[in-house]
């Protein structure tokens, strides 16, 4: 045990860092004032000067923010590899839906009426407690999957990890939404899904052709869906649920499909690799056997308020919005066609007979 | 009708249309209603009050490696997800849920709530050095986001609620990223020059969760040394909110990193040796890295401009040593106390401690 007087001994003068002020001079464009607008002083508004250049190349695998000196002497390779051409990873909307994430940031604790969910008959309770173990399960994956893709984005490239950022916060949220909609009025968890797609998406290699099936296609069926929350929903509670979820969904689809158009705009031979995505995971989402066994039932039940007839009524009204909303996306993204020349998935084709 | 009776009648219409319906009778834990604690002084339906019955045993070992949530019914055609973190002690704090419910209760925007207007010409060496700290500020909360994400897929929802507090820790990156940028772009500045990241390959190289967290403690102690200083280098209304809210973000993070590591070493004491490995590695390259800008920086802050810097640079040193105290004692609440005599040469030197060999040969 040192004594209490030696303790003063062992402390020392700190030693005096190097002063350093070569980073005064350097030669980077100086003088910016970006002012802020009407929503602040947002990613729109820095992004006004040369700051805002995107490149449309990267090599650069550091942390350095874009348009900054670099650092003297020897750096270290950051990740083993990063995207660095923009076609890979970028969309010219990202930053202003990244903006749009931050200021539409929502809690579940305190802006969900949970007051209004009174008590359920057994049925129906059971109905969306089923519906929501699926939605929790499913935006648990949708959380892991940007996180995956983060250390590959390239700094220079930030609007894009910006906004994966903020949709792995969304989708936390939506993981426990839906997981405390379960658990808050009698309810509990019922049966796990069956996968349903979930692990193409993890498994993909490719960004853009990961961010067609997570973005695209899976996530704008999810937000169709919840559009329609107010034919699922039996109290305000889970109006309010659907309605902020479906908000944070339609960012995600928007990133999507801007990714997908700033690609092809630029790359168009990328165009027939994307259908191959999209042939495969439409075949795995209507594969009876990759089907969510509760999900279906509970959300047919849930629909028709438990008539099982008017549900299925109501659920191809809800799986016909679905394709032809998919379509449209498809269309604004560059990617049309896939109904006319036949690719679309016979089984999504005839979600669209009206009858 | 009684309620069985309405659910027998509902797997019947269920079945006559085709429909499955084992989800109407499945062998559930029923009854939780979590809504009963959700008032307006509990702060709403905390995802901490979800923890009741068997929802809320978290175990020692998850054994699925699905995405089923803890507490629902497996079912066994699922593929496996490739998540690799299956113990408690690996990855557990009791802290997690209310961490992640005050993440989100302490929201901000750095659009709407910085009051940007305060911003006034400074004097080009002031604002060159507000610049060069933006500058590596940015870099930090990158580094912080990437690092944070790529764990997300490496932990299964046995241990949902420290996925969802990492899911904060990813966006405040972001928010750290992002409002430092708009500082160095908003008062009539620029970039500086970027840092050399060799610090930051113990965040990116990590191959455990454990390597990952003290690293973090490392870098975030160093920063929350910074931020607390806060009121003293700011320069207007803008930077000094600024500073605020990203220390209350990262006051969160080590509060979990910590109390994380607290439990670690409680539960597997004989994993000490190991992560004083991780610690040595994490502290060789912070040393290593010999980017002064920051200091030189702040320097030119504390002098008031380049001319009083050299003078400043004293002060700049007690900063520097309040950063690795403030670094040594959070290590000490994680039970590290022994880190104390085993800290890096080169910190020592920054922390005013003498050098470990001339300790010994102090008589006891």
């Amino acid at each position: 045990m040192v004594t209490a007087d030696k303790l003063d001994e062992l402390q020392l003068e700190p030693e005096v860092p190097e002063l350093d002020l070569s980073w005064l001079n350097l030669d980077t464009e100086w003088g910016v004032s970006a002012e802020p607008g009407r929503k602040g002083l947002t990613l729109q508004q820095i992004n006004k000067t040369l700051y805002g250049d995107i490149p449309a190349t990267s090599e650069d695998s550091s942390a350095r923010p874009r348009g900054a000196a670099p650092p003297e002497g020897a750096t270290p390779r950051m990740t083993p590899w990063v995207l660095g051409d923009a076609t890979e990873t970028f969309s010219d909307s990202a930053g202003l839906l990244y903006d749009e994430a931050v200021s539409r940031q929502w809690s579940s604790a305190t802006d969900i009426p949970w007051d209004t969910l009174d008590e359920l008959p057994e049925d129906i309770e059971r109905a969306m407690a089923q519906l929501c173990t699926s939605l929790t399960e499913v935006e648990f994956i949708a959380g892991d999957v940007p996180g995956k893709w983060l250390p590959r984005i390239a700094a220079d490239h930030f609007e894009s990890g910006l906004f994966l950022m903020s949709q792995v916060m969304d989708e936390a949220r939506h993981t426990d939404v839906f997981r405390k909609r379960a658990l808050a009025n009698g309810g509990g968890l019922l049966l796990q899904g069956g996968g349903g797609g979930l692990r193409q998406i993890l498994e993909a290699e490719d960004f853009t052709q990961m961010s067609s099936m997570l973005h695209i296609l899976g996530e704008g069926f999810v937000q169709s869906l919840f559009r329609l929350g107010e034919l699922i929903a039996h109290n305000e509670a889970e109006k309010r649920i659907f309605r902020l979820a479906a908000q944070d969904e339609s960012r995600h689809v928007a990133f999507g499909v801007t990714h997908l158009k700033y690609t092809l705009d630029n790359e168009p031979d990328k165009a027939e690799e994307v259908h191959w995505t999209l042939d495969m995971f439409e075949n795995t989402i209507v594969d009876p056997d990759q089907a969510n066994p509760g999900l279906a039932g509970a959300l047919i039940y849930l629909l028709g308020d438990g008539d099982v007839d008017e549900g299925w009524r109501l659920f191809w009204h809800v799986r016909r919005k679905q394709v032809l909303e998919y379509l449209h996306r498809l269309d604004v993204a560059g990617l049309g066609g896939r109904l006319e020349s036949g690719r679309l998935h016979s089984a999504l084709v005839g979600a669209l007979d009206e009858n | 009708m009684p309620e069985n009776d309405v659910v027998a009648a509902a797997k019947e219409r269920l079945e006559e249309s085709g429909l499955p319906s084992d989800w109407l009778d499945t062998p559930v834990h029923w009854g939780v209603k979590a809504k009963e604690q959700a008032t307006p002084e509990n702060g709403g339906l905390r995802f901490e009050y979800l923890n009741v019955d068997v929802y809320g045993e978290v175990p020692e070992y998850w054994e699925n490696n699905t995405e089923i949530p803890r507490g629902a019914i497996p079912d066994t055609r699922t593929e496996q997800m490739g998540y690799s973190i299956f113990n408690k002690s690996e990855v557990w704090s009791d802290l997690c849920a209310g961490l992640y419910e005050d993440a989100i209760a302490d929201r901000w925007n750095s659009s709407a709530d910085i009051p940007w207007d305060t911003l006034a010409p400074i004097g080009s060496d002031l604002e060159r050095a507000v610049c060069q700290i933006a500058t590596l500020m940015s870099e930090y909360g990158w580094t912080k986001a990437q690092t944070t994400g790529r764990w997300l897929q490496e932990i299964s929802y046995g241990y949902i609620e420290v996925k969802l507090f990492l899911g904060t820790v990813v966006f405040d990156g972001a928010r750290l990223y992002e409002v430092w940028r708009k500082r160095a772009l908003a008062n009539g500045g620029g970039l500086g020059r970027g840092g050399r990241n060799w610090k930051f390959l113990p965040l990116t190289q990590s191959y455990t969760f454990s390597e990952f967290c003290v690293a973090s403690i490392m870098h975030d102690a160093m920063l929350i040394g910074l931020l607390r200083r806060g009121e003293q280098l700011a320069q207007t209304d803008a930077e000094r909110t600024i500073y605020e809210l990203c220390q209350k973000d990262i006051e969160r993070h080590l509060a979990y990193f910590v109390d994380h590591m607290r439990y670690l070493m409680l539960r597997e004491p004989v994993r000490r040796e190991e992560v004083h490995r991780y610690l040595n590695k994490a502290e060789w390259y912070l040393a290593k890295d010999g980017d002064d800008t920051l200091y030189s920086a702040l320097a030119v802050i504390m002098g008031d401009g380049r001319e009083g810097a050299e003078e400043a640079m004293a002060d700049v040193a007690e900063l520097r040593r309040e950063q690795v105290e403030t670094y040594l004692g959070y290590l000490r609440q994680c039970h590290l106390g022994d880190r104390d005599d085993r800290l890096n040469e080169e910190l020592r030197k920054w922390a005013g401690i003498m050098p470990a060999e001339e300790v010994e040969k102090i008589p006891v």
